[in-house]
Protein backbone atom coordinates (compact mmCIF):
# COMPACT_ATOMS: atom_id res chain seq x y z
CA UNK A 1 0.00 0.00 0.00
CA UNK A 2 0.83 3.29 -0.53
CA UNK A 3 2.87 5.67 1.70
CA UNK A 4 -0.01 8.09 3.01
CA UNK A 5 1.62 11.63 3.34
CA UNK A 6 0.59 14.66 5.47
CA UNK A 7 0.96 18.05 4.57
CA UNK A 8 1.36 21.54 5.95
CA UNK A 9 1.68 24.62 4.27
CA UNK A 10 3.03 27.17 6.81
CA UNK A 11 2.47 30.88 6.41
CA UNK A 12 2.90 30.62 2.30
CA UNK A 13 3.00 34.21 0.42
CA UNK A 14 4.14 34.80 -2.77
CA UNK A 15 4.37 37.42 -5.22
CA UNK A 16 5.05 37.71 -9.37
CA UNK A 17 6.96 40.79 -10.41
CA UNK A 18 4.56 42.59 -13.03
CA UNK A 19 6.40 45.15 -14.91
CA UNK A 20 9.02 45.94 -11.92
CA UNK A 21 6.09 45.92 -9.32
CA UNK A 22 5.47 43.19 -7.17
CA UNK A 23 2.22 41.44 -7.37
CA UNK A 24 0.37 39.38 -4.59
CA UNK A 25 -0.85 36.04 -5.79
CA UNK A 26 -1.20 34.48 -2.58
CA UNK A 27 -1.61 35.87 0.86
CA UNK A 28 -1.10 33.79 4.12
CA UNK A 29 -2.16 30.35 2.98
CA UNK A 30 -2.35 28.53 6.18
CA UNK A 31 -3.29 24.32 5.36
CA UNK A 32 -2.98 21.23 6.99
CA UNK A 33 -3.69 17.77 4.86
CA UNK A 34 -3.93 14.72 6.76
CA UNK A 35 -3.18 11.00 5.87
CA UNK A 36 -5.08 9.64 3.59
CA UNK A 37 -7.28 12.84 3.32
CA UNK A 38 -8.54 13.97 0.13
CA UNK A 39 -9.52 17.27 0.07
CA UNK A 40 -10.23 19.99 -2.81
CA UNK A 41 -9.52 22.93 -3.31
CA UNK A 42 -12.55 25.48 -5.28
CA UNK A 43 -12.25 29.28 -5.86
CA UNK A 44 -12.80 31.50 -9.24
CA UNK A 45 -9.80 31.65 -11.94
CA UNK A 46 -6.75 33.72 -10.85
CA UNK A 47 -7.18 33.13 -7.15
CA UNK A 48 -4.13 31.24 -7.13
CA UNK A 49 -5.22 27.25 -6.83
CA UNK A 50 -3.15 26.25 -9.46
CA UNK A 51 -0.08 27.89 -7.84
CA UNK A 52 -0.49 26.53 -4.41
CA UNK A 53 -0.21 23.04 -6.14
CA UNK A 54 2.80 24.09 -8.56
CA UNK A 55 4.60 25.36 -5.00
CA UNK A 56 4.01 21.69 -3.06
CA UNK A 57 5.23 20.20 -6.42
CA UNK A 58 8.71 21.85 -6.04
CA UNK A 59 8.02 23.72 -9.94
CA UNK A 60 8.52 26.97 -8.27
CA UNK A 61 10.58 27.91 -5.05
CA UNK A 62 10.16 31.43 -5.25
CA UNK A 63 7.82 31.78 -2.41
CA UNK A 64 7.54 32.50 1.62
CA UNK A 65 6.88 30.58 4.53
CA UNK A 66 6.86 26.66 4.51
CA UNK A 67 5.23 23.73 3.28
CA UNK A 68 6.46 20.84 4.40
CA UNK A 69 5.59 16.90 3.38
CA UNK A 70 5.62 14.68 6.79
CA UNK A 71 7.49 17.30 8.77
CA UNK A 72 10.19 18.18 5.87
CA UNK A 73 10.20 21.18 4.05
CA UNK A 74 9.70 20.25 0.38
CA UNK A 75 12.84 21.50 -1.94
CA UNK A 76 12.43 21.09 -5.24
CA UNK A 77 10.32 18.41 -7.53
CA UNK A 78 10.60 14.71 -6.01
CA UNK A 79 8.69 11.41 -6.91
CA UNK A 80 6.72 11.80 -3.38
CA UNK A 81 4.70 14.11 -4.62
CA UNK A 82 2.66 12.90 -7.90
CA UNK A 83 0.76 15.51 -9.75
CA UNK A 84 -2.57 15.06 -12.96
CA UNK A 85 -1.89 17.81 -15.22
CA UNK A 86 -5.64 18.87 -16.83
CA UNK A 87 -3.95 18.43 -20.25
CA UNK A 88 -3.41 14.64 -19.96
CA UNK A 89 0.41 15.84 -20.89
CA UNK A 90 1.01 12.43 -21.84
CA UNK A 91 4.37 12.48 -24.20
CA UNK A 92 3.01 11.94 -27.95
CA UNK A 93 6.10 9.96 -28.84
CA UNK A 94 5.74 7.49 -26.16
CA UNK A 95 2.97 4.93 -25.69
CA UNK A 96 1.20 4.52 -22.79
CA UNK A 97 2.76 2.16 -21.22
CA UNK A 98 6.40 3.97 -21.93
CA UNK A 99 4.59 7.07 -20.26
CA UNK A 100 3.93 5.09 -17.29
CA UNK A 101 6.69 3.54 -17.12
CA UNK A 102 8.68 6.95 -17.86
CA UNK A 103 7.54 8.26 -14.23
CA UNK A 104 9.11 5.09 -13.00
CA UNK A 105 13.08 5.91 -14.38
CA UNK A 106 14.24 6.95 -11.20
CA UNK A 107 12.62 5.17 -9.19
CA UNK A 108 14.41 2.93 -6.82
CA UNK A 109 13.19 -0.38 -8.17
CA UNK A 110 14.28 -3.64 -10.13
CA UNK A 111 13.22 -3.71 -13.82
CA UNK A 112 11.06 -6.54 -13.10
CA UNK A 113 9.21 -4.70 -10.52
CA UNK A 114 8.47 -1.52 -12.53
CA UNK A 115 6.57 -3.69 -15.46
CA UNK A 116 5.10 -4.99 -12.71
CA UNK A 117 3.55 -1.72 -11.37
CA UNK A 118 3.14 -0.44 -14.83
CA UNK A 119 0.50 -3.10 -15.55
CA UNK A 120 -0.60 -3.17 -12.46
CA UNK A 121 -1.42 0.41 -12.88
CA UNK A 122 -2.38 0.15 -16.30
CA UNK A 123 -4.88 -2.15 -15.04
CA UNK A 124 -5.75 0.25 -11.99
CA UNK A 125 -7.35 3.01 -14.05
CA UNK A 126 -9.16 0.32 -16.56
CA UNK A 127 -6.74 0.90 -19.76
CA UNK A 128 -5.65 -3.21 -20.35
CA UNK A 129 -4.98 -4.00 -23.57
CA UNK A 130 -4.30 -0.53 -24.73
CA UNK A 131 -0.46 -0.90 -23.64
CA UNK A 132 1.06 -0.22 -26.72
CA UNK A 133 -1.15 2.51 -28.20
CA UNK A 134 -0.21 6.29 -28.52
CA UNK A 135 -1.89 8.92 -26.96
CA UNK A 136 -3.07 10.37 -29.91
CA UNK A 137 -5.34 7.42 -30.33
CA UNK A 138 -6.80 7.50 -26.59
CA UNK A 139 -9.71 9.79 -26.26
CA UNK A 140 -9.33 12.78 -23.89
CA UNK A 141 -10.85 10.55 -21.00
CA UNK A 142 -8.39 7.28 -21.50
CA UNK A 143 -5.64 9.61 -21.94
CA UNK A 144 -6.72 11.06 -18.45
CA UNK A 145 -6.49 7.63 -17.25
CA UNK A 146 -3.17 7.05 -18.30
CA UNK A 147 -2.19 10.07 -16.34
CA UNK A 148 -3.89 9.53 -13.39
CA UNK A 149 -1.57 5.87 -13.60
CA UNK A 150 1.57 7.78 -14.20
CA UNK A 151 0.45 10.17 -11.25
CA UNK A 152 0.05 7.09 -8.69
CA UNK A 153 2.98 4.50 -10.35
CA UNK A 154 5.32 5.86 -8.84
CA UNK A 155 3.85 5.33 -5.43
CA UNK A 156 3.71 8.96 -4.61
CA UNK A 157 2.70 10.00 -0.84
CA UNK A 158 0.67 12.29 -2.37
CA UNK A 159 -1.33 13.19 -5.31
CA UNK A 160 -2.01 16.22 -6.60
CA UNK A 161 -4.90 17.31 -9.15
CA UNK A 162 -5.10 20.69 -11.25
CA UNK A 163 -8.47 20.20 -12.35
CA UNK A 164 -8.11 17.40 -14.09
CA UNK A 165 -11.43 16.42 -15.61
CA UNK A 166 -11.95 20.08 -16.32
CA UNK A 167 -11.07 19.58 -19.88
CA UNK A 168 -13.70 16.34 -20.40
CA UNK A 169 -17.40 16.13 -21.76
CA UNK A 170 -20.01 16.05 -18.78
CA UNK A 171 -20.47 12.41 -18.89
CA UNK A 172 -16.83 11.13 -18.76
CA UNK A 173 -16.32 13.48 -16.24
CA UNK A 174 -19.08 11.93 -14.40
CA UNK A 175 -17.62 8.38 -15.11
CA UNK A 176 -14.08 9.53 -14.17
CA UNK A 177 -15.06 11.10 -10.56
CA UNK A 178 -16.26 7.72 -9.32
CA UNK A 179 -13.21 6.26 -10.91
CA UNK A 180 -11.26 8.75 -8.57
CA UNK A 181 -13.24 8.09 -5.97
CA UNK A 182 -12.49 3.97 -6.20
CA UNK A 183 -9.09 4.52 -7.01
CA UNK A 184 -8.41 6.66 -3.48
CA UNK A 185 -9.97 4.39 -1.88
CA UNK A 186 -7.53 1.60 -3.24
CA UNK A 187 -4.57 3.33 -2.94
CA UNK A 188 -5.40 5.32 -0.04
CA UNK A 189 -3.28 8.08 -1.01
CA UNK A 190 -3.33 11.19 0.38
CA UNK A 191 -5.30 13.48 -2.81
CA UNK A 192 -5.61 17.08 -3.78
CA UNK A 193 -7.39 18.36 -6.14
CA UNK A 194 -8.35 21.89 -7.59
CA UNK A 195 -11.44 21.99 -9.38
CA UNK A 196 -13.78 24.83 -10.23
CA UNK A 197 -16.27 22.47 -9.98
CA UNK A 198 -17.82 23.03 -6.53
CA UNK A 199 -20.27 19.43 -7.18
CA UNK A 200 -17.11 17.78 -7.73
CA UNK A 201 -15.29 19.00 -5.15
CA UNK A 202 -18.48 17.94 -3.15
CA UNK A 203 -18.79 14.87 -4.55
CA UNK A 204 -15.03 13.95 -4.10
CA UNK A 205 -13.33 15.40 -1.19
CA UNK A 206 -13.87 15.28 2.73
CA UNK A 207 -13.53 18.49 3.02
CA UNK A 208 -13.82 21.68 0.74
CA UNK A 209 -10.69 24.56 0.90
CA UNK A 210 -12.27 27.56 -0.61
CA UNK A 211 -9.97 30.53 -2.25
CA UNK A 212 -10.79 33.89 -3.08
CA UNK A 213 -8.43 36.56 -5.49
CA UNK A 214 -6.82 39.44 -5.41
CA UNK A 215 -4.39 38.51 -3.55
CA UNK A 216 -5.54 34.70 -3.95
CA UNK A 217 -6.59 33.70 -0.04
CA UNK A 218 -8.33 30.80 1.67
CA UNK A 219 -11.34 32.27 2.58
CA UNK A 220 -12.59 29.62 4.46
CA UNK A 221 -13.33 25.74 4.42
CA UNK A 222 -16.57 23.51 4.77
CA UNK A 223 -16.44 19.96 6.13
CA UNK A 224 -18.47 17.43 4.10
CA UNK A 225 -19.05 14.87 6.24
CA UNK A 226 -21.69 13.16 3.98
CA UNK A 227 -22.13 9.12 3.50
CA UNK A 228 -20.66 8.12 0.50
CA UNK A 229 -21.98 7.52 -2.33
CA UNK A 230 -23.06 10.87 -1.74
CA UNK A 231 -26.14 12.16 -3.48
CA UNK A 232 -26.08 15.28 -5.59
CA UNK A 233 -29.30 16.27 -5.41
CA UNK A 234 -29.81 15.47 -1.66
CA UNK A 235 -30.44 18.57 0.73
CA UNK A 236 -27.85 18.28 2.57
CA UNK A 237 -25.55 18.36 -0.21
CA UNK A 238 -27.42 21.63 -1.30
CA UNK A 239 -26.58 23.34 1.55
CA UNK A 240 -23.31 22.21 1.52
CA UNK A 241 -22.83 23.86 -1.98
CA UNK A 242 -25.13 27.13 -0.47
CA UNK A 243 -22.56 27.18 2.24
CA UNK A 244 -19.52 27.02 -0.33
CA UNK A 245 -20.52 29.14 -2.84
CA UNK A 246 -21.31 32.11 -0.39
CA UNK A 247 -17.90 31.75 1.07
CA UNK A 248 -16.58 32.40 -2.52
CA UNK A 249 -19.01 35.38 -2.60
CA UNK A 250 -20.70 33.88 -5.52
CA UNK A 251 -24.35 32.57 -4.46
CA UNK A 252 -26.09 36.49 -3.74
CA UNK A 253 -25.15 36.70 -7.35
CA UNK A 254 -26.32 33.55 -8.36
CA UNK A 255 -30.20 33.95 -6.57
CA UNK A 256 -30.42 37.61 -8.17
CA UNK B 1 -8.24 -3.44 -57.09
CA UNK B 2 -8.15 -0.26 -55.18
CA UNK B 3 -11.25 0.08 -54.04
CA UNK B 4 -11.04 -3.14 -52.11
CA UNK B 5 -7.84 -1.55 -50.87
CA UNK B 6 -9.64 1.59 -50.07
CA UNK B 7 -12.45 -0.18 -48.23
CA UNK B 8 -9.76 -2.10 -46.27
CA UNK B 9 -7.98 1.00 -45.17
CA UNK B 10 -11.29 2.84 -44.31
CA UNK B 11 -12.25 -0.21 -41.83
CA UNK B 12 -9.24 -0.18 -40.34
CA UNK B 13 -8.64 3.30 -39.52
CA UNK B 14 -12.20 3.88 -38.70
CA UNK B 15 -13.66 6.98 -37.04
CA UNK B 16 -11.80 8.58 -34.14
CA UNK B 17 -14.03 7.21 -31.26
CA UNK B 18 -13.62 3.80 -32.65
CA UNK B 19 -10.42 3.94 -33.09
CA UNK B 20 -10.10 5.11 -29.45
CA UNK B 21 -12.07 2.31 -28.33
CA UNK B 22 -10.24 -0.41 -29.86
CA UNK B 23 -7.24 -2.47 -27.93
CA UNK B 24 -4.05 -2.41 -30.45
CA UNK B 25 -5.80 -1.31 -33.44
CA UNK B 26 -4.34 -1.95 -36.64
CA UNK B 27 -3.29 1.75 -37.10
CA UNK B 28 -0.22 0.73 -39.54
CA UNK B 29 -2.46 -0.36 -42.07
CA UNK B 30 -3.64 3.31 -42.90
CA UNK B 31 0.02 4.24 -43.65
CA UNK B 32 0.45 1.26 -46.37
CA UNK B 33 2.37 2.28 -50.03
CA UNK B 34 -0.26 1.57 -51.27
CA UNK B 35 -1.99 5.14 -50.83
CA UNK B 36 0.47 6.80 -53.24
CA UNK B 37 0.08 4.29 -56.08
CA UNK B 38 -3.51 4.51 -56.95
CA UNK B 39 -4.72 4.87 -60.33
CA UNK B 40 -5.21 8.96 -60.23
CA UNK B 41 -1.58 9.64 -59.92
CA UNK B 42 -1.05 7.95 -63.25
CA UNK B 43 -2.89 9.84 -65.57
CA UNK B 44 -0.92 12.65 -65.75
CA UNK B 45 2.60 10.61 -65.95
CA UNK B 46 0.45 8.39 -69.01
CA UNK B 47 -0.90 11.67 -70.62
CA UNK B 48 2.62 13.43 -70.99
CA UNK B 49 4.04 10.23 -72.72
CA UNK B 50 1.27 9.87 -75.45
CA UNK B 51 2.07 13.26 -76.12
CA UNK B 52 5.40 12.98 -76.28
CA UNK B 53 5.11 9.93 -78.51
CA UNK B 54 2.55 12.29 -81.10
CA UNK B 55 5.29 14.78 -80.80
CA UNK B 56 7.72 12.86 -82.52
CA UNK B 57 5.58 10.20 -84.86
CA UNK B 58 4.01 13.86 -86.10
CA UNK B 59 7.36 15.06 -86.57
CA UNK B 60 6.61 18.19 -84.60
CA UNK B 61 10.07 18.24 -83.43
CA UNK B 62 13.18 16.86 -85.53
CA UNK B 63 14.20 13.61 -83.75
CA UNK B 64 17.76 15.29 -82.92
CA UNK B 65 15.64 17.38 -80.51
CA UNK B 66 12.98 15.27 -79.30
CA UNK B 67 14.08 11.44 -79.73
CA UNK B 68 10.82 9.23 -79.44
CA UNK B 69 9.57 7.42 -76.47
CA UNK B 70 10.82 3.94 -78.15
CA UNK B 71 14.45 5.19 -79.50
CA UNK B 72 14.87 6.37 -76.22
CA UNK B 73 14.09 3.06 -74.73
CA UNK B 74 16.43 1.72 -77.41
CA UNK B 75 18.95 4.24 -76.32
CA UNK B 76 18.60 3.22 -72.53
CA UNK B 77 19.07 -0.95 -73.19
CA UNK B 78 21.61 -0.21 -75.43
CA UNK B 79 23.90 2.03 -72.76
CA UNK B 80 22.40 -0.95 -69.72
CA UNK B 81 24.22 -3.35 -72.28
CA UNK B 82 27.24 -1.71 -73.97
CA UNK B 83 28.26 0.98 -71.83
CA UNK B 84 28.09 0.05 -68.93
CA UNK B 85 25.42 2.52 -67.72
CA UNK B 86 24.84 0.62 -64.40
CA UNK B 87 28.28 1.79 -63.37
CA UNK B 88 27.69 5.42 -63.68
CA UNK B 89 24.53 4.73 -61.98
CA UNK B 90 26.26 3.20 -58.90
CA UNK B 91 29.08 5.90 -58.85
CA UNK B 92 26.26 8.59 -58.93
CA UNK B 93 24.64 6.57 -56.13
CA UNK B 94 27.04 5.89 -53.85
CA UNK B 95 28.08 9.30 -53.71
CA UNK B 96 24.66 10.57 -53.05
CA UNK B 97 24.41 7.69 -49.95
CA UNK B 98 27.99 8.99 -48.53
CA UNK B 99 27.13 12.70 -48.87
CA UNK B 100 23.37 12.41 -47.29
CA UNK B 101 24.69 9.63 -44.59
CA UNK B 102 27.62 12.05 -43.56
CA UNK B 103 26.05 15.22 -43.90
CA UNK B 104 22.78 14.19 -42.18
CA UNK B 105 24.89 12.40 -39.07
CA UNK B 106 26.98 15.58 -38.82
CA UNK B 107 24.26 17.74 -38.92
CA UNK B 108 22.16 16.11 -36.32
CA UNK B 109 24.74 15.32 -34.05
CA UNK B 110 26.16 19.38 -33.92
CA UNK B 111 22.26 20.39 -34.48
CA UNK B 112 21.59 18.89 -30.97
CA UNK B 113 24.36 19.90 -29.73
CA UNK B 114 23.51 23.54 -30.59
CA UNK B 115 19.88 23.00 -29.56
CA UNK B 116 20.86 22.13 -26.13
CA UNK B 117 23.64 25.09 -25.26
CA UNK B 118 23.53 28.47 -26.33
CA UNK B 119 27.41 28.77 -26.08
CA UNK B 120 27.53 25.57 -28.98
CA UNK B 121 24.83 28.02 -31.02
CA UNK B 122 26.64 31.54 -30.54
CA UNK B 123 30.22 29.23 -30.96
CA UNK B 124 29.37 27.79 -34.39
CA UNK B 125 26.46 30.43 -35.50
CA UNK B 126 28.68 33.16 -36.99
CA UNK B 127 31.03 30.98 -39.37
CA UNK B 128 27.71 28.69 -40.56
CA UNK B 129 25.82 31.39 -41.51
CA UNK B 130 28.18 32.78 -43.62
CA UNK B 131 29.87 29.46 -45.14
CA UNK B 132 25.98 28.30 -45.92
CA UNK B 133 25.11 31.00 -48.02
CA UNK B 134 27.77 30.25 -50.39
CA UNK B 135 26.67 27.24 -52.48
CA UNK B 136 27.78 23.94 -52.81
CA UNK B 137 28.62 24.66 -56.70
CA UNK B 138 30.49 27.53 -55.55
CA UNK B 139 32.57 25.75 -53.19
CA UNK B 140 33.36 22.94 -55.96
CA UNK B 141 36.15 24.32 -58.02
CA UNK B 142 38.52 24.69 -55.11
CA UNK B 143 37.44 21.47 -53.47
CA UNK B 144 38.30 19.53 -57.02
CA UNK B 145 41.74 21.62 -56.72
CA UNK B 146 42.70 19.82 -53.27
CA UNK B 147 40.87 16.67 -53.26
CA UNK B 148 40.95 15.87 -57.03
CA UNK B 149 38.15 15.25 -59.84
CA UNK B 150 37.19 11.74 -57.81
CA UNK B 151 34.12 11.14 -56.12
CA UNK B 152 35.62 12.74 -52.51
CA UNK B 153 35.19 16.19 -53.43
CA UNK B 154 31.68 16.21 -54.98
CA UNK B 155 30.69 13.63 -51.55
CA UNK B 156 31.98 16.89 -49.26
CA UNK B 157 30.71 19.21 -51.16
CA UNK B 158 26.94 17.44 -51.52
CA UNK B 159 27.43 16.74 -48.14
CA UNK B 160 27.73 20.49 -47.02
CA UNK B 161 24.41 21.34 -49.00
CA UNK B 162 22.70 18.29 -46.74
CA UNK B 163 24.21 19.60 -43.76
CA UNK B 164 22.88 23.12 -43.15
CA UNK B 165 18.87 22.22 -43.85
CA UNK B 166 18.98 19.50 -41.62
CA UNK B 167 21.66 21.15 -38.54
CA UNK B 168 18.98 24.68 -38.82
CA UNK B 169 15.70 22.04 -38.62
CA UNK B 170 17.26 20.18 -35.66
CA UNK B 171 17.86 22.94 -34.29
CA UNK B 172 15.19 24.34 -33.97
CA UNK B 173 13.04 21.11 -33.20
CA UNK B 174 15.28 21.31 -30.24
CA UNK B 175 14.37 24.61 -29.34
CA UNK B 176 10.12 24.49 -30.01
CA UNK B 177 10.10 21.71 -27.70
CA UNK B 178 6.36 22.65 -25.79
CA UNK B 179 7.68 24.21 -21.99
CA UNK B 180 4.53 21.94 -20.44
CA UNK B 181 6.77 18.81 -21.59
CA UNK B 182 9.92 19.85 -20.01
CA UNK B 183 7.98 21.06 -16.96
CA UNK B 184 6.95 17.36 -16.61
CA UNK B 185 10.43 15.86 -17.30
CA UNK B 186 11.21 18.11 -14.03
CA UNK B 187 8.11 16.94 -12.35
CA UNK B 188 9.32 13.49 -13.34
CA UNK B 189 13.14 13.90 -11.63
CA UNK B 190 14.71 13.05 -15.00
CA UNK B 191 18.09 13.89 -15.23
CA UNK B 192 19.44 16.07 -18.27
CA UNK B 193 20.56 13.00 -20.16
CA UNK B 194 16.58 11.49 -19.55
CA UNK B 195 15.87 14.68 -20.63
CA UNK B 196 17.02 14.80 -23.77
CA UNK B 197 16.64 11.53 -24.76
CA UNK B 198 13.44 10.98 -23.96
CA UNK B 199 11.73 14.69 -24.56
CA UNK B 200 13.96 17.39 -26.11
CA UNK B 201 15.50 14.99 -29.37
CA UNK B 202 11.51 13.25 -29.68
CA UNK B 203 9.72 16.07 -30.12
CA UNK B 204 12.76 17.69 -32.06
CA UNK B 205 12.00 14.32 -34.75
CA UNK B 206 9.40 15.93 -36.80
CA UNK B 207 11.39 18.77 -37.86
CA UNK B 208 14.18 16.69 -38.75
CA UNK B 209 12.64 14.64 -41.04
CA UNK B 210 11.22 16.93 -43.29
CA UNK B 211 15.03 18.37 -43.44
CA UNK B 212 15.78 14.87 -43.98
CA UNK B 213 13.80 14.18 -47.14
CA UNK B 214 14.17 17.62 -48.02
CA UNK B 215 18.09 17.38 -47.96
CA UNK B 216 17.70 13.75 -49.70
CA UNK B 217 16.55 15.05 -52.55
CA UNK B 218 18.72 18.14 -52.99
CA UNK B 219 21.13 15.65 -52.62
CA UNK B 220 20.91 13.53 -55.98
CA UNK B 221 19.50 16.63 -57.57
CA UNK B 222 23.42 17.92 -56.22
CA UNK B 223 25.51 14.90 -57.73
CA UNK B 224 24.09 15.78 -61.41
CA UNK B 225 25.38 19.49 -61.50
CA UNK B 226 28.50 18.19 -59.48
CA UNK B 227 29.44 15.18 -62.28
CA UNK B 228 28.70 17.57 -65.21
CA UNK B 229 30.86 20.03 -63.62
CA UNK B 230 33.69 17.51 -63.26
CA UNK B 231 34.67 13.82 -63.15
CA UNK B 232 34.46 11.22 -65.95
CA UNK B 233 31.97 8.95 -64.66
CA UNK B 234 28.23 9.27 -63.41
CA UNK B 235 24.67 10.10 -64.33
CA UNK B 236 25.60 13.45 -64.29
CA UNK B 237 28.76 13.17 -66.45
CA UNK B 238 26.67 11.09 -69.00
CA UNK B 239 24.19 14.14 -69.07
CA UNK B 240 26.56 16.54 -70.42
CA UNK B 241 28.38 14.12 -72.61
CA UNK B 242 25.26 13.22 -74.35
CA UNK B 243 24.57 17.02 -74.82
CA UNK B 244 28.64 17.56 -76.41
CA UNK B 245 28.31 14.66 -78.82
CA UNK B 246 24.25 15.68 -79.93
CA UNK B 247 23.13 11.71 -78.57
CA UNK B 248 19.63 13.47 -77.94
CA UNK B 249 18.51 10.04 -76.82
CA UNK B 250 20.86 8.93 -74.72
CA UNK B 251 20.58 12.72 -72.59
CA UNK B 252 16.46 11.87 -72.12
CA UNK B 253 17.69 8.17 -71.03
CA UNK B 254 19.53 10.17 -67.81
CA UNK B 255 16.88 12.76 -67.69
CA UNK B 256 14.06 10.06 -67.37
CA UNK B 257 16.16 8.01 -64.85
CA UNK B 258 17.38 11.00 -62.83
CA UNK B 259 13.55 12.00 -62.18
CA UNK B 260 12.81 8.04 -61.54
CA UNK B 261 15.55 8.11 -58.98
CA UNK B 262 14.59 11.29 -57.35
CA UNK B 263 11.05 10.23 -57.59
CA UNK B 264 12.02 6.45 -55.36
CA UNK B 265 14.41 8.46 -52.90
CA UNK B 266 11.64 10.93 -52.14
CA UNK B 267 8.61 7.99 -51.63
CA UNK B 268 11.26 6.56 -49.57
CA UNK B 269 11.82 9.20 -47.43
CA UNK B 270 8.70 9.70 -46.81
CA UNK B 271 7.73 6.19 -45.98
CA UNK B 272 10.63 6.20 -43.34
CA UNK B 273 8.78 9.27 -41.92
CA UNK B 274 4.91 8.33 -41.91
CA UNK B 275 6.78 5.02 -39.97
CA UNK B 276 9.31 7.34 -37.18
CA UNK B 277 6.29 9.50 -36.73
CA UNK B 278 3.70 6.93 -36.14
CA UNK B 279 2.74 8.74 -32.58
CA UNK B 280 2.06 12.12 -34.81
CA UNK B 281 -1.39 12.25 -35.54
CA UNK B 282 -2.04 14.51 -38.88
CA UNK B 283 -4.09 15.30 -41.29
CA UNK B 284 -4.73 12.34 -43.82
CA UNK B 285 -6.04 13.92 -46.43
Amino acid sequence: MTQRGSLDIRKVSKNYEVDGRPLKVLSDINLHVGPGEFISIVGPSGCGKSTILRLILGLDTGYEGDILLDGTRIAGTSLDRGIVFQDHRLLPWLTLEQNVSLALENAPLPAAEKRRTVAQHIALVGLQGFETVFPHQLSGGMAQRGAIARGLAVRPRILLLDEPLGALDALTRLRLQEELLRIWKAEGVTMILVTHDVDEALYLSDRVVVMNSGPGRIVGEVAVDLPTPRVRTSPAFASLKQRVLSLMGEYELEVA
Amino acid sequence: MTSTLDLERRGAAGSASQRALRPGASFLSGLSWRRSFNGIGLILPLGLLALWQTATSLQWIQPVFLPSPLATAGAFWKMLTKQNLHLDFLSSISIVAQAFVYGSLAAVGLGIAAGLSRKVEQFFGPTFDTIRHIPGIAWLPLIVLWLGIGAPAKILVIAKSVFFPVFLNTLSGIRNVEKRYVELGEVLTLTRWQLVRRVLVPSAVPSIMVSLRYSAGLAWALVVVAEGLSGLEGIGFLIFRAQGLLLTDQLVVCMVIIGFVGFAIDRTMYALQRRVLRWKQGFDG
